[in-house]
C-alpha cells in the first residue's frame, strides 16, 4: 500500500466555514481563494451538518458563538462521527473553552482578529491530520480483511503464535499435533502478508487481537 | 368637872377665838385715841358674845378661859395694867358676854339668826344694851380702884358702856354670820352680784369721803347701809357694818376723819365716833329684820299659793272664773290643756269670753242651749247646772255638766262667777244602753209571733201585747171592760169560737182554781173574722210565799199545722190509689221476708194473689219464686233476697218472670227496707220492672258498641275526646299505649294543662295549648303539628286534628281528635331541607363564581360572589331588551373577548360540549380581570341537558403573576448577560473584534492577490474596500464605546451650579432639536444651591435624557415639546425632562444594559445615565405622562459642603 501525496490542490481538499457573522465569512472565503485553497462558508451549524460533504480531505474553521448551537457543542455532537479536524475561531475566547475545545481535538483555537499565517498553518495541519488520519483509517481496512479472510483454525492460532508460544506448546494448546501447528502458522503469515514473526505481531497489535497466552505462564 | 371636860370645844376653835379676841383688843388699843383712857370699841365683847350664843352652854367655862388667856396676853402686850386690874376687867367683861348671851338665848329660839325683828331688837336691847352695864360697871370701878389713868369712875362708865355696846353691835352680827354661814356658800345671780359690787363701790366711796372729813357729816353713810341692809338682809348690813368700822378706825386714827381733833375735844370726839358707829349699827340692824322679815313672808305666801295652785290644777275636774259679766279670769290648767288640744288658737292670757269658749268647745246641737243658760245665769245671777257635749281633741264629743255658781259680795252683788265641768259621758252613755235596752225588749215582747198576755191571779187580762191586740182587733184591754162582765168572759165570748167556749172556760177555771199551767187548742176569731187555730197556754208566777202574783198567757197559731195533719190524710189516701195505678209491680214484704202485698198490677201479671199463692209444705216466698219466676233464675234470686234480708242491703236484681201467659219475661226487680228510729227493718218494699225490650235493645246496643271500640282501639291513629272545656274524656288504647298514660293519669293531675305539661315536648307546649285554646273559645277545627312524649320518652312529631261534636243548638258537646305520628315524615323532610341549605349555602359561599343558565344558556341563578363581583343581581337585566345572556356577555366581557366568548358558548350550547375559555371580565368597579370560566351541562335521565352549570373563577391575579414572573425571568437572562464589568468588556471585545478580524483577513487576501503572478489587481481592489468597511465598522464600535464611556474618566467633581450645566446642554442640543423640530421648554427654579457634581458626567447624563425625548417623538405628528424643569424639593433637586412621545413599554427594564427599543444604538445610554446619576448619590427613574409622553426624573442631593 503506498502512502498518499501530501501537495495540496485546489481540487484535493476543502475548508469549510461556520461563522454568523458575513463580513468574517466573506474575508476568509477570500483569504482561503488567495491561497488556491477551496472554501465553503456556512451561516449556522445546521447549514453545515445538513449538506453532503464530497470524501476529501477537508478542515472545518468553526466560530464559537453561533446563532443556533455553540461551536464547543457542534463539536461533541459530531465527535462520534468522522469529521475533519476543527480549527475553532472566536470573538472573545476564554481560557477554559479553549482547553475544552484542545482537549476533544480541536487543531487549533484562534482569538480574533488573527494573523494570516496563523490560520493557514492551523489549516494546514488540520489538512494533513486528515489526509493521515484517512490513509491509516484504509490501512487498517485492508488488515481486517486480511484478518477475515482467515479460517477459524488460523484465527486460533494468530493469537497463540503472537503471544510467543512455541509451536509445540501452542499445538499441545490447540490439541493439535505440531506439524499441524506449523502449516497453520505459514498460512496465516502468507495470508496476513506478514514478513516476519515481528511483523505479524505488529498487525495483531493493530487489530487489537488480544495475546491470551504468555509464554510464561505457557511454561508453569 | 368630867362634864365640862367632855364638852371641849375643838382646840382648833378655841385657838381661833384666841386669835381673834387678841386681834379685836389690839383693834381697840389702835382706836384708843383720848390719851389715858385706854377706852374705846371692844369688839373682843362682841366676839365672846356672839360665841357664847351658838355655844353650848356646857362649854362656856372653856371660852371663858379661852377669853382670860387672851385678854391677859393682850394686856401683857399692849395695855400693861396691872394684872388684878387686868383680871378684874376681864371678869366684867366675861360677866358681861355671859349676861349677854344668857339673856338672848332666854329670849330668842334657838338657833340665833336674828331673821326676824323681834329677834334683832331683843339682841339689840340685851346684848348690846343691857350686857354692857355689868362690864362697865366692873371695868370703871376697878379703873377707878386702881387709879388707872386718872380716870374717874363717872368718867369712865359711859365710854366704858358704849365701847362695850358699839363692839357688840358691829361684831356679834358678823361673828354670828360668820359661825353660821361657814360652810354654806351662797349662791348669788349675776345680777346680784353686779349689784354687790356697785354697792360696795359707791358704799366705799361714800365712806371715804364722808369720814375721810371731806364732806362735813358722816351720817351720809346712811343711805348706801340701809341699801345694803335692805337689799342684803342680815348678812349685807353685817359686812357692811365691819368695813364702815374700819374705814372710820383708818381714817380716825390717821387724823383725817373728823373724829380725830384736838386733845381738848378728844373725849368728845371719842364719844361722837362710838355713837356714830352705834347707831349706824342698830339702824342697819334693824332694817335687816324688817326686810327680812318681810321677805320670809313673802314666800310663805307665794307657797300657800303655788300648793293652792297645784291642788287645783290636781283635781280630775276642770275649774274655771269669770267676772260678773262673763270675761273669762281663771281657767285650771286641766281646761286650758283641753282647751289648746281643741282650739289651737287658745290663748289663756287673753281672758276671753265664757260663751266664745262655749261657742267653740260645745256640741253644735248643745250649743244654743248652754249659751242660753250661761246668759241667764250672768242677767239673773242665779247658780245653774248643764249638760252637754264638749269636744275632744280626737274629735269625739263627751257628755259634760257643768255647773255655775257667782260668789257675791257683802252688797249681794255678783263679784265673780266660779264654775266646774265634770265629765260624765260614762253615766249619760250607761244610762241610754239602759233604755235602748228597756225598748229593746218590749220590742221583743211586741214581736215575738206569739201572743203573750198577763192575766191578774183571778183570770183578768191585764195585759196583752201588741201582737195580741192586733190579731184580736182590739186596741187596748180596757176596751173588753163591759158592764156586768168580767174581761175574761167578754173576751171568750167574743174570740173563741162558740164551739171551744164552754171547754175554754172549763179549763180556765180549773186552772186558775188549782193554780197548774195548762194546754188548751182552740179556734178562735180573728181581728178578719175568721176563726184559726190556735194552742193557748199559761203558766203561774208566784211570789216567794207561793202565792200566786200573775199569770203569763201565751196563745200561739197552729191553724197550718192542724189543716196540714189534715191535708196528709188526704195525701195518702190518694197514694194508696196511686199504688196500685203506677204502670209498675210493686209488691211488699214483711221483715221475715213474707209477702205481704202486692199491687195490683203484679196480681195481674202473674194472675195471682198472695193469697193464692201459698203451697202447702212451703213458705209463701218461696212458693211465689217457684211459681213464677224462670227455673234458671229462682235459685239466684232467692239467695239474693235471703242475702238481703240478713243484711240489710237494697236488693237489686234481674230474672225472668213468668207472666201469666206463661211468657217468661226479663225484669228488673229492686227493693229497700223500711226501718224504724232504731233501725230495725219493719217492712220491705220492692219494685220490678219489665225491662225485656229494653234488655234486648241494650244486648244489641253493646254488641255494636263493642264492635265500635275495637274498631277504635285497633287503628292505628291515637283518638281522643275532651270536654268542651277542655277535660280529657277519652283515649283510645292506641294512645294509651303510645304515651304510656291511663285517662286517670291526666285526671289525677289536673285536666288538659297537665296532660299537656306531661305528654308535649317543652317547646311546643305554649303553641299547643293557644291553638287548642283558640279552638275551644272559638270552636274551629284544630289543627298543629308538635312534638309529642312517647313511652319510652322520646318526643315525636304529631300531627293532632279536632273537630268538635255539636248538638241540634250547636252548641259544642265534644271534642273529637286525633293524633298522627308524623316524626318519621319530618325528619326526613328536615333532613331533606337541612341538606338543601347546606348544599346552598356551599354554592353560596364557595369561594367561585357560580352560574346556572337554561339550557338555552340563560342565566336562572347566580351565587353571590358571582353577584359581588358583577355588582348587580340577574333580575336587573330583564326588561331591558336583550336576553339575560348577551346582556350579561356584552355588558361584562372585555370588548376584544366577546366575540370569541360569545362564539364559543354559542357552539357549547348547540352540541352540548363543555366549555372553557379565559377571558377579561368587567368588575363592578369597572376593573377588567381576567377569568377563567367553565361550563358543563347537567343531563336528566333522558340525557337531554336541563341546566348548564357555569363556574367562573378570578385568575386576574394569577394571569398578572405570571406575567410578572416572565418579565422577572427576562429581566434575570440580562442581569445575568449583563452581570459583570467582565462580560460587558466582553461583549464590547466581541464588537470590535468582529470587524478587526474581517479586516485582517481581507488584508492579507488583498496582500495574497497583490503578490500573486501576475497580480489579481480586480480581487484585490475589491478586498481593500471590504478592509476599509470593516475598519470603520470598528472605528464606530470604539467611538461608540468611549463617547459612552467617558463618564468613567475620572474628573474632579466641584460645586457646580446645576443651572449652568443645564443651560450649556440645552446649546449643545439646540441645533439637534432644531432637526428634529422639536421645542425646548425648560423651567429652572432661581437661586437653586451649588451642587457638587461631574459637569461632564452630568452634562452626558442631560443630553442623553434629551436626546432619548427627541427620538421618542420623531414618529409623533403633533406638537414636539420637550420640558426641562428643575426645582428644589426638601434636601433634593430635582431635573424633570418630558417628551411627548409615544411612551415606554418597559419602564423597569430600560435602564438595563444592551437593552434597547430602537433601531439603532447599542441599549447602554439609560445603563450609563443611571449608574452616572447614582453616583452622585441621585435617582433616575421614568414616570408616564398623560395623556401621553414619559419624563425622566433625576435627584441629586444639596449636600452641606455644597451648600456652603
Amino acid at each position: 500500500m503506498t502512502t498518499e501525496d501530501h501537495a495540496m490542490t485546489t481540487e484535493d481538499h476543502i475548508v469549510y466555514i461556520v461563522d454568523d457573522d458575513e463580513r468574517i465569512r466573506e474575508a476568509l472565503s477570500e483569504l482561503l481563494e488567495s491561497h488556491d485553497i477551496h472554501a465553503i462558508a456556512f451561516a449556522s451549524a445546521g447549514d453545515y451538518v445538513g449538506v453532503d460533504k464530497p470524501d476529501v480531505p477537508a478542515c472545518l474553521i468553526l466560530d464559537v458563538e453561533l446563532p443556533d448551537i455553540n461551536g464547543l457543542e457542534l463539536q461533541r455532537q459530531i465527535a462520534e462521527g468522522d469529521h475533519p479536524p476543527i480549527v475553532f475561531i472566536t470573538g472573545h475566547g476564554d481560557i477554559p473553552s479553549s482547553v475544552r475545545a484542545i482537549k476533544r481535538g480541536a487543531v487549533d483555537f484562534l482569538t480574533k482578529p488573527f494573523s494570516d499565517a496563523d490560520l493557514m498553518a492551523a489549516i494546514h495541519a488540520a489538512i494533513a491530520q486528515d489526509q493521515a488520519n484517512r490513509s491509516e483509517r484504509a490501512e487498517l481496512g485492508v488488515l481486517r480483511q486480511r484478518y477475515l479472510d482467515l479460517t477459524p483454525r488460523e484465527r486460533d492460532v494468530l493469537p497463540l503464535v503472537v503471544s510467543g508460544l512455541l509451536n509445540k506448546q501452542a499445538a499441545a494448546e490447540l490439541g493439535i499435533r505440531e506439524v499441524t501447528l506449523e502449516i497453520h502458522r505459514r498460512n496465516v503469515m502468507q495470508k496476513m502478508v506478514a514478513a516476519s514473526l515481528a511483523d505479524l505481531v505488529r498487525i495483531a497489535e493493530r487489530l487489537e487481537i488480544p495475546i491470551t497466552h504468555s509464554r510464561r505462564a505457557g511454561r508453569s | 368637872m368630867m362634864y365640862i371636860w367632855s364638852h371641849r370645844p375643838q382646840f382648833l376653835h378655841l385657838g381661833l377665838f384666841f386669835a381673834a379676841y387678841v386681834l379685836g383688843c389690839g383693834f381697840a388699843q389702835l382706836l384708843a385715841i383720848v390719851p389715858g383712857t385706854g377706852i374705846s370699841i371692844w369688839p373682843p365683847s362682841g366676839l365672846f358674845i356672839a360665841t357664847l350664843v351658838l355655844a353650848s352652854r356646857p362649854s362656856w367655862p372653856w371660852w371663858v378661859a379661852a377669853g382670860c388667856l387672851a385678854e391677859l396676853f393682850s394686856n401683857f402686850l399692849w395695855f400693861h395694867s396691872p394684872l388684878p386690874a387686868a383680871f378684874l376687867i376681864y371678869a366684867g367683861n366675861a360677866l358681861e358676854a355671859v349676861v349677854g348671851a344668857w339673856l338672848v338665848n332666854l329670849t330668842c329660839r334657838r338657833p340665833v339668826r336674828l331673821e326676824s325683828l323681834q329677834e334683832v331688837l331683843a339682841f339689840v336691847v340685851l346684848a348690846a344694851g343691857i350686857a354692857p352695864v355689868a362690864s362697865a360697871t366692873v371695868g370703871s370701878a376697878t379703873l377707878a380702884w386702881f387709879g388707872m389713868q386718872s380716870q374717874t369712875f363717872t368718867a369712865a362708865w359711859p365710854l366704858f358702856w358704849i365701847g362695850d355696846a358699839t363692839g357688840v353691835l358691829i361684831v356679834a352680827p358678823l361673828a354670828l354670820v360668820v359661825f353660821q354661814n361657814w360652810r354654806d356658800v351662797t349662791q348669788l345671780s349675776k345680777a346680784r352680784w353686779l349689784e354687790v359690787c356697785i354697792l360696795g363701790l359707791i358704799f366705799l366711796g361714800v365712806a371715804t369721803l364722808s369720814l375721810s372729813g371731806y364732806l362735813p357729816f358722816a351720817y351720809i353713810i346712811m343711805p348706801p347701809l340701809l341699801w345694803a341692809a335692805v337689799r342684803f338682809e342680815f348678812k349685807g348690813a353685817a359686812v357692811a357694818l365691819i368695813l364702815l368700822a374700819l374705814i372710820t378706825a383708818v381714817f380716825t386714827i390717821s387724823g383725817a376723819s373728823q373724829f380725830a381733833g384736838d386733845p381738848e375735844s378728844l373725849k368728845q370726839k371719842q364719844i361722837m365716833l362710838q355713837l356714830f358707829l352705834a347707831i349706824s349699827a342698830f339702824s342697819a340692824l334693824i332694817v335687816a329684820a324688817i326686810s327680812q322679815q318681810h321677805q320670809m313672808a313673802l314666800r310663805t305666801l307665794r307657797q300657800s299659793e303655788r300648793q293652792l295652785q297645784r291642788m287645783i290644777d290636781a283635781l280630775p275636774v276642770r275649774v274655771w272664773s269669770a267676772t260678773s259679766t262673763g270675761q273669762a279670769l281663771y281657767f285650771n290648767k286641766r281646761y286650758q290643756d283641753h282647751f289648746r288640744a281643741v282650739i289651737p288658737t287658745f290663748d289663756a292670757s287673753q281672758s276671753p269670753r265664757i260663751e266664745t269658749l262655749v261657742q267653740e268647745l260645745t256640741h253644735p246641737e248643745d250649743a244654743p242651749e248652754v249659751q242660753r243658760t250661761l246668759w241667764n245665769c250672768f242677767a239673773t245671777g242665779n247658780a245653774s247646772t248643764m249638760r252637754f257635749r264638749w269636744r275632744e281633741k280626737d274629735g269625739d264629743y263627751r257628755w259634760a255638766e257643768c255647773r255655775v255658781e257667782p260668789r257675791c259680795d257683802e252688797d249681794g252683788a255678783v263679784a265673780e262667777w266660779y264654775g266646774v265641768s265634770l265629765d260624765i259621758d260614762d253615766e249619760v252613755r250607761a244610762q241610754a244602753a239602759l233604755r235602748e235596752r228597756e225598748r229593746e225588749l218590749s220590742l221583743l215582747v211586741d214581736m215575738v209571733p206569739v201572743n203573750i198576755g198577763r192575766m191578774a191571779p183571778d183570770g183578768e187580762p191585764t195585759f196583752f201585747s201588741k201582737r195580741t191586740l192586733e190579731s184580736i182587733g182590739l186596741d187596748d184591754v180596757a176596751a173588753l171592760d163591759k158592764p156586768g162582765m168580767s174581761r175574761v168572759a167578754a173576751m171568750i165570748g167574743a174570740t173563741v169560737h162558740p164551739e171551744d167556749g164552754p171547754r175554754m172556760r172549763e179549763v180556765l177555771g180549773r186552772a186558775l182554781a188549782t193554780g197548774e199551767p195548762y194546754t188548751m187548742k182552740y179556734r178562735r176569731r180573728r181581728a178578719d173574722g175568721v176563726y184559726r187555730w190556735m194552742e193557748g197556754r199559761a203558766e203561774p208566777l208566784r211570789n216567794q210565799a207561793g202565792t200566786i202574783v200573775q199569770w203569763y198567757v201565751a196563745a200561739m197559731d197552729i191553724d197550718d199545722e192542724v189543716r196540714a195533719q189534715e191535708a196528709l190524710r188526704d195525701r195518702e189516701r190518694e197514694l194508696a190509689q196511686l199504688v196500685d195505678m203506677v204502670p209498675s209491680l210493686l209488691w211488699r214484704l214483711s221483715s221475715e221476708g213474707e209477702p205481704t202485698f202486692f199491687n195490683k198490677r203484679l196480681k195481674n201479671f202473674l194472675g195471682l194473689d198472695i193469697g193464692d199463692a201459698g203451697k202447702p209444705g212451703m213458705i209463701r216466698l218461696a212458693a211465689v219464686i217457684e211459681t213464677a219466676v224462670h227455673p234458671d233464675d229462682a235459685a239466684g234470686l232467692t239467695e239474693a233476697l235471703n242475702h238481703c234480708f240478713v243484711t240489710g242491703e237494697r236488693f237489686f236484681r234481674k230474672y225472668r218472670l213468668r207472666r201469666a201467659d206463661g211468657v217468661y219475661r226479663w225484669v228488673e226487680g229492686s227493693a229497700e227496707p223500711l226501718r224504724d228510729e232504731g233501725g230495725r227493718i219493719l217492712e220491705w218494699y220492692g219494685l220490678t220492672h219489665d225491662v225485656h225490650d229494653q234488655l234486648l235493645v241494650e244486648e244489641a246496643l253493646r254488641r255494636s258498641e263493642r264492635q265500635l271500640q275495637q274498631l277504635i282501639d285497633t287503628v292505628p291513629v291515637q283518638m281522643w275526646c275532651v270536654s268542651p272545656s277542655g277535660e280529657p274524656a277519652y283515649i283510645n288504647k292506641t294512645m294509651v299505649d303510645y304515651i304510656g298514660l291511663k285517662l286517670e293519669d291526666f285526671d289525677a293531675e289536673g285536666g288538659l294543662p297537665s296532660a299537656i305539661e306531661t305528654i308535649v315536648h317543652p317547646d311546643d307546649k305554649a303553641a299547643l295549648l293557644g291553638a287548642l285554646t283558640h279552638s275551644f273559645s272559638t270552636g274551629e277545627p284544630f289543627e298543629l303539628k308538635f312534638r309529642n312524649r312517647r313511652w319510652d320518652g322520646s318526643y315525636r312529631w304529631t300531627e293532632g286534628h279536632a273537630d268538635p261534636l255539636r248538638d241540634e243548638n250547636g252548641r259544642i258537646i265534644r271534642w273529637y281528635g286525633a293524633n298522627v305520628d308524623i316524626h318519621d315524615h319530618v325528619t326526613s323532610q328536615e333532613a331533606l331541607l337541612e341538606r338543601e341549605r347546606f348544599l346552598w349555602q356551599l354554592v353560596e359561599t364557595l369561594p367561585a363564581m357560580i352560574d346556572c343558565a337554561a339550557p338555552d344558556g340563560e342565566p336562572v341563578y347566580r351565587s353571590q360572589q358571582l353577584r359581588e363581583f358583577l355588582g348587580y343581581d340577574l333580575e336587573e337585566l330583564d326588561g331591558t331588551g336583550m336576553t339575560r345572556l348577551a346582556g350579561t356577555l356584552d355588558a361584562g366581557v372585555h370588548p376584544d373577548d366577546v366575540a370569541g366568548v360569545k362564539e364559543r358558548y354559542a357552539h357549547s350550547l348547540a352540541t352540548g360540549e363543555p366549555y372553557a375559555r379565559r377571558h377579561r371580565l368587567r368588575r363592578f368597579d369597572g376593573e377588567y380581570r381576567w377569568v377563567e370560566t367553565r361550563a358543563a351541562p347537567m343531563r336528566n335521565a333522558e340525557g337531554a341537558i336541563v341546566q348548564w352549570n357555569v363556574i367562573c373563577l378570578d385568575i386576574d391575579s394569577e394571569v398578572r403573576v405570571q406575567e410578572q414572573l416572565r418579565l422577572a425571568q427576562e429581566n434575570l437572562a440580562r442581569q445575568t448577560q449583563a452581570a459583570s464589568l467582565a462580560e460587558l468588556s466582553a461583549s464590547i471585545a466581541h464588537e470590535v473584534n468582529q470587524p478587526l478580524a474581517a479586516v485582517m483577513a481581507n488584508s492579507h487576501a488583498c496582500q495574497r492577490w497583490l503578490t500573486a503572478d501576475p497580480p489579481n489587481i480586480e480581487r484585490a481592489q475589491k478586498t481593500v474596500e471590504r478592509v476599509i468597511r470593516d475598519a470603520n465598522a470598528a472605528a464606530d464600535v470604539v467611538s461608540h464605546i468611549r463617547a459612552l464611556f467617558k463618564q468613567s474618566v475620572k474628573t474632579q467633581r466641584t460645586d457646580t451650579a446645576l443651572s449652568s450645566v443645564i443651560a450649556e446642554a440645552l446649546d449643545l442640543m439646540a441645533e439637534e432639536a432644531g432637526r428634529h423640530r422639536v421645542r425646548i421648554n425648560t423651567d429652572v427654579e432661581r437661586d437653586l444651591p451649588l451642587l457638587v457634581l461631574d459637569r461632564v458626567q452630568i452634562q452626558q447624563v442631560l443630553v442623553n435624557l434629551m436626546r432619548n425625548g427627541m427620538d421618542a417623538m420623531d414618529s409623533v405628528a403633533g406638537d414636539r415639546v420637550l420640558g426641562v424643569r428643575v426645582r428644589r424639593l426638601g434636601g433634593l433637586v430635582q431635573t424633570e425632562i418630558s417628551d411627548r412621545g409615544h411612551g415606554v413599554e418597559f419602564p423597569e427594564r430600560i435602564f438595563e444594559p444592551f437593552f434597547t427599543t430602537k433601531g439603532h444604538g447599542m441599549g447602554m445610554g439609560l445603563a450609563i445615565c443611571r449608574s452616572i446619576v447614582e453616583s452622585h448619590a441621585g435617582r433616575l427613574w421614568v414616570e408616564t405622562n398623560k395623556p401621553q409622553g414619559t419624563t425622566f426624573l433625576f435627584t441629586l442631593p444639596i449636600t452641606a459642603e455644597a451648600a456652603r
